[in-house]
């Protein structure tokens, strides 16, 4: 790789419209954004109002709630017509203080409704009052505080990770989660003492609220009255995601185009025999995008803190940021590979964009509550924003395994970025098969390549714990099902495509070693993820959980070691048996060894629990 | 006499169709939608159950009370089914919070404020669980009641009196979200995604050259592109078909069907116009798709400024709240939608082919 | 300069290339000819650095084909001219370049010449918009910007006028004669007969015969001979006077001989007639045809 031969392609993407967007496209694009920002007040001003006349609703004018329903937009306000409600017409009938009601969902929603806008209007209402202490007899001081212990009560955050309290490392976890938040328990304990001398007026923008950006990104008291009390809504973090997330999409449609313009029309032959190696083509093809997108996410954390704190920061939001990039680049980059044309590269763009933008996002919605958050790195951004501190191994926990996948998707891409599969219109079943086939030549390549899968396995499983953990009891069943699926086929697709490739003979022996080598490889790989993650960040029983089943400590400690050892061997050797006599045999085995992995994983579970 | 060559755009409509399902891409396209679908509903449903623990499963929690006026607070939580441990002082209280054995304190205590005495409750919840969220609302429960019954116990002293809350149902929280968001979304999608595939088919004819192929049988640019846009503008309220009967099996009544169909296939034309114009203007795949996506997501926002947003009229009709305008919205949709295509038909024809 | 040692590619249990193996030697111009799928692209592909062989090995300008440094001193045309259309022919020209090391002023230098040389009018043109003929000029000023030692063209005639066919024939010999090594491609034998020292005739994946022409022609060609006699001998006909008669070989042309003067005669005239490279090939691939090979 030469860095000068790179630089100069990467000059030429944005210069020369060898790749890039000229200059029209430019003018137009910010012309749009411009007026896009300039209507987006207008709209923010008018209300997005998208439940505007939703429900309807009847009402005589010396009712109560004739002002009730008038000032809220949700309902369309008519004269009290018993015939139009018997008709269906109307939802809600109001005749003085006697509300008829639909017995609809409709009509129901339209009840709650007038439920929550009563509150509200009295609440309005209310603050026009003379006596203030009648008006608001109650007044609270809501402060957040870390609880060390966890008493004689499961807490949800410990569902999945079951199998770990029976060991006792159940204390440590909820130490540990204090221990995490040090910042935020600081601030909570000076909290109790502050809050009372706050004026309630200036403090009720809640928790939750979006009373610009300081004030709902701590997780500060609140004092108010009891309505003023909002629970920590993740709304915040959800726009943060939004804010940081949709550039990314604009940046890899123009990235995917690029990179697929190549291999129309044998175009990038004659990049492909010029004296540059295909690593400098792929980077100085991706270096403009990934500039580009560095400086569109670093301007945006840089400018987010600066409007929050009022200081110049975010270097760890950006650093953050990186592999989250990167990872958009490389999946993107291997869609492109992938893809034959471009409505097919749309829909793999389309994909790419919904399946990470969920990942960076499920997590950040839990930023606030539960170290699981933490498989995404918009958490760290989101604490960063939030002044919280975040240790080396919270980062590394965060930022790894979106990079490893990163560097393999661009692994597995550049694989295929060659004379021989650029241009063939091969099926992407049959691309994603050479993709994996490509790097393996030899027995061992299978288990470096089981290895190689480990991180995306990783990073699925902890996202299938973050989506399905807040199911309840199901959740551990779910998630246990959604590991041995993962697991299975990161230990046999390649085994499967190295056959279809023929590159080893389809004799049971060979597959039962290729199985064997895969199973050690997929146990090695995990070892060490584990042990990574063990060391950084010791609190994370869901992740143990998840890729392990238990932990164990003591005498049965090596049988427990041998134990997965001999379960992910004997599954891998039954999908290699079963991928070496074609495809239904393939389903097959890797149906029989999932079920073999779930049996495994359940009968653990319940004997340790 | 029939023209021959409308036979030939249905030939070419028909070949768009058929390459996407031997893609698979139409496949893809469904379960995509069917993604987002799903994972906007399970955010909803996942915040709104952390929100409104009613909703999902009953939150048991059990909260420590202490103070001069505990009293009152265990009233408020017998009336809102909270459980409630008495406490000696706040201290006693605090430590078993901490131990974990209770979820919340609440510590309450008179106090003297400007015009009267006022109820001082010092609430000490989780921070870092799960389960903070759930318990904020359970605690915020009870202090409503409390609140509720003082100003009642006080009402006298206010000039007026509040209005009556109505009772709480058992109405579903999700009934705004599906009618509002989630159906919108639905029927927005299959139309963004029908514009974005008619740049990719003809920026890809344009960059492969095939366009001079199809241009040597006896067909008009006008005709290639006529074929294209027919056969994307009808996927669209055909995909939306299939989510209105989807959500009819899952119990959501949709009414108005018709209009929501004629409005989804004027928006998928609108898009698919778009579309054309940026393809055959740029030529270019990668120009074509960024200003593509960003002129759709302006075109979005921009019809706020309407008086009823198109996912405004989506909501009313299918939740069966319409007015006069509404379907005067339905009209204009569709009214604008002939226009500019047929302004585009005629931009098309006076094109010059071999300026591409 | 050129050395393929039993080159052989496979794709999946197909081998579009089996075994080949042959040399060029600087200055020369190899030709290589057969039909469609005989496996000649795939053969320059791999001398090109562009695929992998699956066994054997190249060597070119002193480089092993896979190694990047040899790019640098080969210039390759690949059958079709893929171009960036969005560019014209001078960014197009200098952005290679400038991938090929080569210094501003001499890349100035060199687009100028081989544009001018070529005759390429329009040079403001983006390359979408260029004829087929414009375009495969730009991509043969593309193969020597880089000044290479070693040409590899692939079909570099192909789908052109007769026009522009023979001006890129006349430029490549120019090009020959200014002493670089060209192995070029074709399935038109009448340009490969005008320029190449050297021959190979591939057919489904092997070099089934090769050689300089003459070589070639008397392996696989056929010498026929024309005797002219003053009388009538058998098989002869009748022709401005005299009489002719067309034979394979020397023992014919002597049996001839000894029939026309046993008849009092004598031989007028005796023209030897070679057949061309095209007969020759054809030959090889009817010869090679009836082996009957299997895969098609």
């Amino acid at each position: 790789m030469q860095i000068r031969k790179l630089l100069r392609i990467a000059r030429w993407e944005v210069t020369k419209n060898a790749g890039g967007v000229d200059r029209r496209t430019v003018a137009v694009v910010v012309a749009a954004i411009a007026l896009l920002a300039l209507v987006a007040p207008l709209v923010a001003a008018g209300g997005v109002g998208v439940d505007s006349g939703l429900y309807r609703v009847g009402v005589d004018e010396s009712s109560p709630y004739y002002d009730v329903v008038r000032q809220d937009d949700t309902f369309v306000v008519t004269g009290p017509d018993a015939t139009a409600y018997d008709d269906g017409d109307l939802e809600l009938l109001i005749t003085g203080e006697r509300i008829r009601v639909q017995p609809t969902t409709k009509g129901e929603a339209a009840h709650d409704e007038l439920r929550s806008s009563v509150q509200q209007y009295n609440d309005e209402q209310l603050k026009l009052e003379a006596n203030q202490s009648a008006a608001f007899p109650v007044s609270v001081a809501l402060e957040f505080r870390s609880q060390t212990g966890l008493g004689d009560r499961l807490r949800i955050d410990q569902d999945g990770g079951e199998a770990t309290e029976t060991d006792g490392a159940g204390g440590d976890d909820g130490g540990a989660a204090g221990e995490t938040d040090d910042g935020a328990a600081g601030e909570a304990d000076g909290g109790e003492n502050a809050s009372r001398s706050v004026d309630p007026d200036t403090e009720s923008g809640g928790v939750g609220g979006l009373g610009g950006l300081g004030g709902p990104l701590g997780n500060e008291g609140v004092s108010g009255s009891p309505s003023d009390i909002d629970p920590p809504f993740p709304f915040e973090s959800l726009v943060l995601a939004f804010v940081f997330v949709i550039p990314m999409n604009f940046v890899i449609q123009a990235y995917g185009s690029t990179i697929l313009s190549e291999r129309i029309n044998r175009r990038g032959e004659l990049l492909l025999v010029s004296p540059v190696s295909r690593l400098d083509i792929i980077g100085g093809k991706t270096l403009p995008y990934f500039l580009g997108a560095m400086a569109i996410e670093g301007a945006i954390a840089v400018g987010l803190i600066y409007t929050v704190d009022g200081t110049v920061g975010g270097l760890v939001s950006i650093l953050a940021m990186t592999p989250l990039v990167l990872l958009f680049l490389g999946a993107t980059f291997l869609g492109a590979m992938f893809a034959r044309s471009f409505k097919e590269l749309t829909f793999v763009t389309v994909t790419i964009t919904v399946v990470l933008t969920s990942y960076a996002f499920v997590p950040a919605i839990f930023t606030d509550v539960g170290a699981i958050a933490l498989i995404s790195p918009l958490t760290i951004v989101v604490r960063n924003l939030q002044n919280e501190g975040v240790t080396l191994g919270e980062f590394a926990f965060s930022t790894l395994p979106p990079m490893l996948s990163a560097i393999v998707f661009f692994g597995l891409g550049s694989g295929l970025y060659r004379e021989e599969d650029m241009f063939d219109q091969r099926s992407i079943r049959g691309r994603v098969l050479d993709a994996l086939a490509g790097p393996i030549s030899r027995p061992y390549h299978v288990g470096v390549m089981t290895a190689v899968l480990i991180p995306f396995v990783f990073v699925l499983e902890l996202l299938a714990v973050a989506s399905l953990f807040a199911l309840g009891e199901i959740s551990i069943v779910l998630i246990l099902v959604v590991v041995a699926v993962l697991e299975e086929l990161a230990k046999s697709l390649h085994i499967y495509a190295a056959y279809e490739h023929r590159t080893f003979e389809a004799r049971r022996k060979v597959a039962l070693v290729l199985g064997a080598i895969s199973g050690v490889g997929f146990f090695l790989g995990e070892k060490l993820a584990l042990l990574a993650q063990l060391v950084g960040l010791p609190e994370l029983a869901i992740g143990e959980a998840a890729l392990q089943g238990a932990v164990f400590t003591g005498p049965i400690l090596v049988l427990f070691l041998l134990a997965p050892l001999a379960l992910h061997v004997t599954t891998a050797a039954i999908s290699a048996v079963g991928a070496g006599r074609g495809k239904r045999s393939y389903i097959l085995g890797v149906g029989i060894a999932i079920l073999v992995h779930l049996g495994y994983n359940l009968a653990v579970v319940t004997a340790v629990a | 006499m029939r023209d021959p060559r409308s036979w030939s755009r249905v030939t070419i409509g028909k070949r768009e169709l058929s390459a996407l399902s031997r893609e698979k891409t139409i496949v893809l396209a469904i379960l995509i939608q069917l993604f987002i679908a799903a994972f906007s509903s399970f955010l909803v449903v996942g915040l709104t159950s952390l929100y409104d623990p009613g909703a999902v499963e009953e939150g048991e929690i059990e909260v420590g009370v202490t103070g001069e006026q505990q009293n009152r607070l265990v009233e408020a939580a017998q009336t809102e089914g909270v459980g409630t441990v008495r406490f000696q002082g706040r201290a006693d209280a605090t430590a078993a919070f901490e131990d974990g054995d209770i979820d919340a304190v609440l510590v309450a205590t008179g106090e003297q404020a400007e015009q009267g005495r006022v109820i001082q409750v010092d609430a000490i919840v989780p921070s870092e669980d799960l389960r903070t969220t759930l318990i904020v609302v359970q605690v915020r429960s009870v202090l409503t009641e409390l609140e509720r019954t003082e100003r009642l116990a006080r009402s006298e002293f206010l000039e007026q009196p509040p209005v009556a809350v109505p009772s709480s149902t058992d109405g579903s929280p999700f009934f705004g979200f599906t009618y509002t968001i989630l159906l919108p979304l639905l029927l927005f999608l299959p139309a963004f995604i029908s514009g974005s595939i008619v740049v990719d088919s003809i920026t890809e004819e344009i960059e492969r050259g095939t366009l001079e192929l199809l241009r040597a049988a006896p067909l008009s640019l006008t005709d290639i592109v006529d074929g294209k846009a027919g056969a994307m503008i009808l996927l669209a309220p055909l995909q939306a078909m299939l989510w209105l009967g989807l959500l009819r099996l899952n119990g959501i009544g949709i009414n108005h069907a018709l209009p929501l169909l004629v409005v989804v296939t004027a928006i998928a034309t609108i898009t698919v116009v778009l579309g054309i114009v940026l393809a055959l203007v740029t030529a270019r795949r990668r120009q074509a798709q960024l200003l593509y996506s960003i002129l759709a997501l302006l075109l979005f926002g921009t019809a706020a400024l309407l008086p009823e947003h198109p996912a405004s009229t989506i909501a009313l009709l299918a939740v069966d709240s319409t007015t006069p305008g509404t379907f005067a919205h339905v009209a204009g949709i569709t009214v604008f939608a002939v226009v500019v295509l047929a302004v585009v038909r005629r931009y098309v024809t006076g094109l010059d082919p071999e300026s591409l | 300069m050129i050395e393929a040692r039993n080159l052989r590619k496979e794709y999946g249990d197909f081998a579009a290339v089996e075994d080949s193996t042959f040399e060029v030697t600087d200055g020369e111009v190899f030709g290589i000819v057969g039909p469609n799928g005989a496996g000649k692209t795939t053969t320059l592909k791999m001398l090109a650095g562009l695929l992998e062989p699956t066994s054997g090995d190249a060597t070119v300008a002193g480089y092993d084909a896979s190694e990047t440094e040899m790019r640098s001193h080969l210039g390759f045309l690949p059958e079709e001219s893929p171009l960036y259309e969005e560019m014209t022919p001078i960014t197009y020209l200098e952005f290679f370049a400038d991938l090929y090391d080569v210094p501003g002023s001499l890349a100035e230098e060199r687009i100028q010449e081989t544009l001018d040389e070529l005759d390429l009018e329009h040079q403001d043109r983006q390359l979408g918009d260029m004829s087929k003929g414009m375009k495969r000029k730009v991509a043969i000023a593309r193969s020597l910007i880089n000044d290479p030692d070693v040409l590899v063209y692939d079909e570099p005639a192909s789908g052109l006028d007769p026009l522009t066919t023979n001006y890129i024939i006349q430029f490549t010999e120019q090009l020959a004669a200014e002493g670089k090594t060209i192995v070029f491609s074709a399935h038109n034998l009448f340009h490969v007969e005008s320029i190449c020292d050297r021959v190979a005739i591939m057919n489904e994946g092997e070099i089934v015969a090769r050689g300089d022409l003459a070589a070639l022609q008397s392996e696989h060609g056929e010498t026929t001979y024309h005797v002219y006699t003053t009388v009538e001998v058998p098989d002869s006909v009748r022709k401005n006077g005299r009489w002719h008669r067309v034979v394979g070989t020397m023992e014919a042309v002597e049996r001839t001989r000894d029939a026309a003067q046993g008849a009092g005669g004598s031989v007028a005239d005796i023209r030897t007639e070679e057949s061309s490279l095209e007969e020759v090939f054809l030959n090889v691939a009817e010869g090679h045809e009836g082996e009957g090979k299997s895969e098609a």
